[in-house]
């Protein structure tokens, strides 16, 4: 995929998103209908070509509690023929290690959620199947791995979580309108961070930065040593510091958007607001090597890149799509909304180790 | 011909460096108490632990009934062994803990039953049964051990200074009760102990050990009148060891000089004695008569005074001085007459004196 | 126990606990230790281990000395003074073992932290709990029971008379408790030193939420692999802890010496222990209390916070969070967290009461090696042993092998250091007389050991399953790898909960696990007061 290689580019983003909005409004529903016939075409081709699809398949997902029985009741409802065993893990770096100690007999079907930086490693080393589904020409090659062994069929926007109460008596209510907004002194010991070192959103935080800055690192490690000056304390999960901003423990924290959208509708007196310059994550989908039930699991990769899996997810979990026909959750901005970097997934992930190290000395821990 | 039930042949233990028990060997006839008797680290109990079969001999061999028993273990020897401090089985009643070794032979219930019930009144533990070994005293406790150890009937029973934690009125009782339990039985016993009294007022054998050899084995009788060697003289029973030469030597009898005098001894059968050989004088206090100087009688008499004298019960102990050697010179029935003091005649039956070589 | 060949039972279980330790606590961790192979050179040259390490080091040296003090005073208080209420402390003597990972922690968040009920609104501070001092206060009060229960294992069996005769030639009681008291519990205070400072170097879940940047070993092995995908990074974090480990147990075997121990021995006594001044007694009741209130307050807001909808925050009442856990997949995974723990602990507490029989009165080359081989589990972070047993076991050839099986196996070794420690210093205690006079009796060994030796070692069997069991219901780390839907257990459903921030429903899990935990404990010790004789414990 050479657009990963190429980086991120937002005007094309925008110029496809333009486009195929364009044809959504020409076309009325259609897209979401020719989406939803394509998808039982394929089914019913599948269907005309061969037996409907049957078998028994060993997921490994790293999808919240909350929507692994939807999702997967759904997807029974148009595969009644496949069953389902779901191994409901909501930390994908376990999930990712634990493919990887099953290499010699893997005990799973398909991966599926996390972002794709743990997808993709297990491509290069050989442990999934190359597969590129029908339902992935409506995604933009952006959130696709070129070589075909993982498929990007969500996405996750950063932003920033406030406690309503302490923010409007501490910080006259003010909301960060950009990352710079936290180096305000107001914000000494009220601020919170997931760990960059132990959770994917705080490492996402750095090279949001990185990009934000144009690739500099100087001045990226320089704001986050001021950074650091104002940040009580590095969390080790990311869900773990929304919890302590909804007891009003701290006061704000950058943390994923649809996590934040979840706890606000919960009632917790909390909210989201996303700063300028931010960055995203994309939620893969992938087969594991040598699965026994390869048409199942082909079958769960198409289904989860259908409009209808993409609608239920954000109805579930408040993530967006790679999908450009699924819209956003309320109150959740459309990616194309949003003021985001110029994010270069793959550059992120090979120089994960390094930039953590970096951040590490510059800091002081 | 003694049926011989137990022998050991050149047994040889060591721990490092040390022999703890140098090349011991003897026979205990089918029957008998036998003792082993010595001074603590003389090689004693651990002889008896090679015999269990709690050690292994590092030469030498263990026979049983004739039969070697080197490689059995040791619960399979038909040994039982009383322990110093009971060794009592705490979580188990009286009854439980002399039950056990039928019920690990897989004794029948009621035979066991009655062969406990039997045992307990032997011992005298009859109404003692359901009791907790916490809940018994001393006597009692170790009661509990021999008749834990007798109801199996074992080819021998081992016992290892059994009596050495009781106090001294107890220890004479139980002492007699052992003795008169092994003979009712007509089992052979392989005793330990400390305690020259013990040894002699129960055995029908003695093996004297020190420094992990036997120095002399033979009958009580024996083993203190006839002693071998200073030491064995010494340790059974007190005695007075007197230095001196031989002068001359007369069919069967020797002429010894000690400081000024002589006494003419019997040599003891088997000891080679040659003109100015060096050796000592062995007599037992008891068989030294005090008389007031110049009282008439015969036989050698040693003119000496009395340095001190203790009144113990049944004798009286005098330590008399003579040629600036004291003599400890007992004297039986002290209320049958008036106690000695100052300058004393000590009267010496040369029969009753043994010779020993250097 | 003399040469084994004349003792083929010996022999063979000799044979049996070999091959046992071998393919279940050496082989998994050889393939953990292989794995990264050439990356070592390279995770240690890049020198972030270096800073956890000194972390590890600190929190243990602090946690190790607060709890085995704090055990040790609570075992003196329930074996030797006349504190009042003893059956209660019992409790919550066991209760901080019974902490599943994340929700307990964060309660103490919850009642301590920034904002915390008690520091906060009570008190009025605004403490940092994150950090070196919330890790040291949480880990004492986490840790305290093992320590806790190795001591009054070993203080059970003290002997009376000894300490009366200390008494009666004229020493206080101070001085009694110094100098022979304490001595002679040695075998145990070794031990729960040792336990208490392994456990405490590989503790995951209490500093991981409450450390906030204060990274240990254990901390950062999780982070490489939940944050990076680093399984040889992890496994490198892995082998430092191992070998810290090995440096811990060298240390204690200096420290122990070869002296005797021995309490019980067959002259039975009755003599009663000598009283202790009231003074005292009250002083272990206010210390207990003060302790017990502290965990009370913690367990107390757990179940505040399964009875309401989202606690401190949203204080409505609701019993939706029970509903929900009673449901479907949940059911099975409460019964498994109970099968699974019963079984481990059950087998485990027996293999480590055989094993510790074996090394403590056995006299063959080797034993040094398999004693360390038994606590060496107690030093593999469980993210480890977990790891270990996923590599080992996920040949085709096995495939057939059940994986609540295989969890239930990675349960008995992971926790046999604590029954086997108990096992050993119990044996110390017990004069081998009694051992010979069975076999002199016609015992062997073996029956011996059955008939003689374990009666008196209740107290150690109970040791030993208490700890296995708790450990065994309240792991994650261990069993993360190993689990699948069919064999889940409670604690992977709590972390999926708190995963998803459903605190009001973990928090309920976490409930009906202790709970369940307790009245299976509660069972057990009923049954087994009828069978297990507590010998000496008697007095």
């Amino acid at each position: 995929m050479q657009d990963s290689q190429r980086g991120y580019d937002r005007r094309t983003f925008l110029k496809l998103a333009g486009a195929t909005a364009a044809i959504a409004a020409c076309g009325g529903a259609t897209p979401a209908a020719s989406a939803a016939p394509s998808a039982a075409a394929a089914t019913s081709a599948a269907a005309a070509t061969k037996a409907p699809v049957s078998g028994t398949l060993s997921v490994y997902s790293a999808l919240n509690e909350s929507t692994n029985n939807e999702f997967f009741k759904a997807f029974n409802a148009a595969y009644p023929n496949v069953k389902v065993n779901v191994l409901p893990l909501a930390a994908a770096g376990e999930l990712q290690t634990r493919i990887r100690t099953e290499k010699a007999s893997p005990k799973s079907d398909v991966f599926i959620g996390g972002s794709s930086e743990f997808h993709d490693p297990l491509g290069k080393e050989g442990l999934l199947e190359q597969y590129n589904s029908p339902n992935a020409k409506d995604i933009d090659a952006k959130f696709k791995d070129a070589s075909g062994y993982w498929v990007g069929w969500y996405t996750g926007i950063f932003g920033f979580i406030s406690n309503n109460d302490r923010l409007s008596k501490e910080l006259g209510g003010k909301k960060p309108a950009t990352w710079d907004d936290l180096l305000d002194p107001s914000w000494k010991g009220k601020l919170i961070l997931p760990d960059p070192v132990k959770t994917g959103g705080g490492y996402i935080f750095i090279a949001t930065q990185i990009f934000r800055f144009n690739r500099d690192e100087a001045k990226a490690m320089d704001y986050m040593k001021r950074l650091h000056a104002n940040v009580a304390q590095y969390i080790p999960t990311s869900p773990g510091a929304l919890t302590l901003i909804d007891q009003g423990q701290f006061v704000g924290c950058p943390n994923w958007a649809h996590d934040i959208l979840t706890e606000k509708g919960k009632n917790n007196p909390v909210d989201l607001n996303v700063p300028a310059d931010t960055g995203f994550e994309v939620g893969a989908i992938s087969i594991i090597k040598g699965t026994k039930s390869l048409d199942a699991a082909k079958a769960l990769v198409d289904w989860s890149l259908t409009k209808e899996a993409g609608d239920l997810n954000v109805k579930l979990s408040n993530r967006g799509s790679t999908r450009a026909d699924v819209a956003p959750a309320p109150g959740s901005p459309k990616l194309s909304d949003v003021k985001l970097v110029n994010y270069d997934r793959q550059w992120a992930t090979d120089n994960k180790d390094r930039i953590l190290k970096l951040w590490q000395t510059t800091v002081g821990i | 011909m003694p049926d011989i039930h137990l022998r050991l042949e050149r047994v040889t233990k060591r721990f490092g460096e040390t022999a703890a028990v140098d090349d011991v060997s003897f026979d205990v006839p089918r029957g008998s108490f036998a003792t082993l008797l010595g001074p603590s680290g003389c090689g004693k109990t651990t002889t008896l632990r090679m015999i269990a079969g709690f050690y292994d001999p590092d030469r030498g061999d263990i026979l049983l009934g004739g039969r070697r028993i080197n490689d059995l273990p040791a619960h399979r020897r038909g040994t039982a062994m009383v322990f110093q401090d009971y060794a009592l089985f705490p979580h188990m009643t009286v009854r439980d803990n002399v039950a056990y070794g039928l019920r690990v032979a897989g004794v029948p219930t009621a035979e066991r039953e009655r062969r406990v019930n039997e045992t307990l009144e032997f011992v005298g533990l009859g109404k003692l049964g359901e009791r907790w070994p916490n809940q018994l005293s001393g006597g009692q406790q170790q009661r509990v051990a021999v008749g834990r150890a007798l109801v199996l009937r074992p080819e021998i029973l081992l016992l290892d200074e059994p009596l050495s934690n009781l106090d001294a009125k107890l220890r004479v009782q139980l002492r007699w009760e052992l003795r008169a339990l092994q003979q009712q039985l007509g089992m052979t016993f392989v005793y330990v102990t400390h305690d020259q009294d013990e040894a002699l007022s129960l055995s029908d054998w003695i093996a004297v050990m020190n420094a992990g050899k036997v120095e002399q084995a033979g009958t009580p009788w024996d083993i203190y009148y006839h002693p071998r060697t200073s030491f064995l003289a010494d340790f059974v029973g007190a005695v007075n060891l007197v230095p001196g030469t031989v002068s001359e030597l007369r069919d069967g009898g020797a002429v010894v000089s000690f400081g000024e005098r002589s006494l003419t001894v019997r040599v003891p059968a088997g000891l080679a004695l040659a003109s100015g050989a060096a050796v000592r004088l062995c007599v037992r206090p008891e068989s030294l008569v005090l008389a007031a100087r110049g009282a008439p009688g015969d036989g050698p008499a040693l003119p000496g005074s009395v340095a001190r004298k203790a009144f113990l019960g049944d004798l009286m102990r005098y330590w008399v001085t003579v040629d600036g050697r004291e003599w400890l010179v007992d004297q039986p029935d002290p209320g049958a007459g008036t106690p000695f003091d100052g300058d004393v005649l000590v009267r010496v039956r040369p029969e009753r004196v043994h010779l020993i070589a250097e | 126990m003399r040469s084994l060949r004349r003792e083929p039972g010996v022999l063979l279980a000799l044979l049996a606990v070999v091959v046992l330790v071998g393919a279940f606590i050496v082989y998994p961790q050889v393939r953990v230790i292989l794995t990264p192979g050439d990356s070592y050179g390279e995770f240690f040259s890049g020198g972030t281990w270096r800073n956890s390490l000194l972390h590890s080091l600190e929190v243990m040296a602090l946690s190790t000395a607060s709890a085995v003090t704090l055990g040790f005073v609570y075992a003196y208080a329930m074996v030797y003074s006349d504190m009042r209420w003893k059956p209660f402390f019992r409790l919550i003597g066991i209760l901080p073992l019974l902490s599943p990972p994340f929700v307990v922690a964060a309660s103490y968040v919850i009642l301590f932290g920034p904002r915390g009920l008690i520091t906060y609104n009570v008190f009025g501070q605004t403490i940092s709990i994150f950090g070196l001092g919330g890790i040291w206060g949480v880990q004492t009060i986490a840790f305290f029971p093992f320590a806790y229960q190795l001591i009054a294992d070993v203080l059970s069996r003290s002997d009376a008379r000894i300490e009366q005769a200390a008494r009666n030639l004229g020493a206080g009681s101070w001085r009694v408790f110094r100098t022979v008291t304490l001595p002679l519990s040695r075998p145990g205070l070794g031990a729960a030193i040792l336990t208490t400072a392994i456990y405490v170097l590989e503790d995951f879940g209490n500093p991981a939420l409450i450390g906030g940047t204060f990274t240990v070993l254990p901390t950062q092995a999780y982070g490489l692999i939940s944050g990076f995908g680093d399984l040889p990074g992890a496994a490198a974090v892995s082998t430092i802890l191992l070998a810290l480990a090995l440096v811990l147990y060298f240390a204690k075997i200096r420290l122990d010496g070869p002296r005797s121990f021995v309490t019980v021995t067959g002259r039975a006594s009755s003599m009663p222990r000598p009283p202790v001044a009231p003074a005292i007694s009250w002083a272990c009741f206010a210390a207990c209390m003060l302790l017990a209130g502290i965990i009370a307050l913690v367990y107390g807001s757990l179940v505040v916070s399964a009875l309401t909808v989202a606690f401190p925050q949203n204080t409505a009442l609701t019993f939706g969070n029970f509903e929900y856990i009673t449901s479907g997949a949940n059911g099975t995974a409460l019964q498994n967290t109970l099968v699974y723990g019963l079984a481990a602990a059950l087998l485990s507490s027996l293999l480590a009461l055989v094993a510790g029989w074996l090394v403590e009165r056995g006299r063959w080359t080797g034993r040094r090696a398999l004693d360390l081989l038994l606590i060496m589990p107690a030093a593999i972070p469980g993210l480890f042993f977990g790891i270990g047993y996923a590599l080992a076991f996920n040949e085709p050839w096995l495939d057939w092998l059940d994986r609540g099986v295989l969890i239930i196996i990675s349960m008995i070794f992971w926790n046999i250091p604590v029954g086997y420690q108990a096992a050993v210093a119990g044996l110390r205690q017990i004069d081998r007389s009694l051992d010979e006079a069975a076999t002199s009796l016609g015992a062997s060994s073996l029956r011996g050991f059955r008939d003689v030796l374990v009666p008196m070692l209740g107290g150690s069997l109970r040791v030993g399953f208490v700890t296995t069991f708790v450990r065994a219901v309240t792991t994650l780390s261990v069993v993360i790898f190993l689990f699948t839907p069919s064999s889940t257990v409670a604690t992977i459903r709590i972390f999926q909960l708190v995963g998803d921030l459903n605190w009001g429903r973990a928090t309920a899990f976490t409930v009906a696990d202790i709970g369940l935990a307790i009245v299976a404990l509660g069972a057990v010790a009923l049954l087994a007061r009828g069978r297990i004789a507590l010998g000496g414990a008697r007095a």
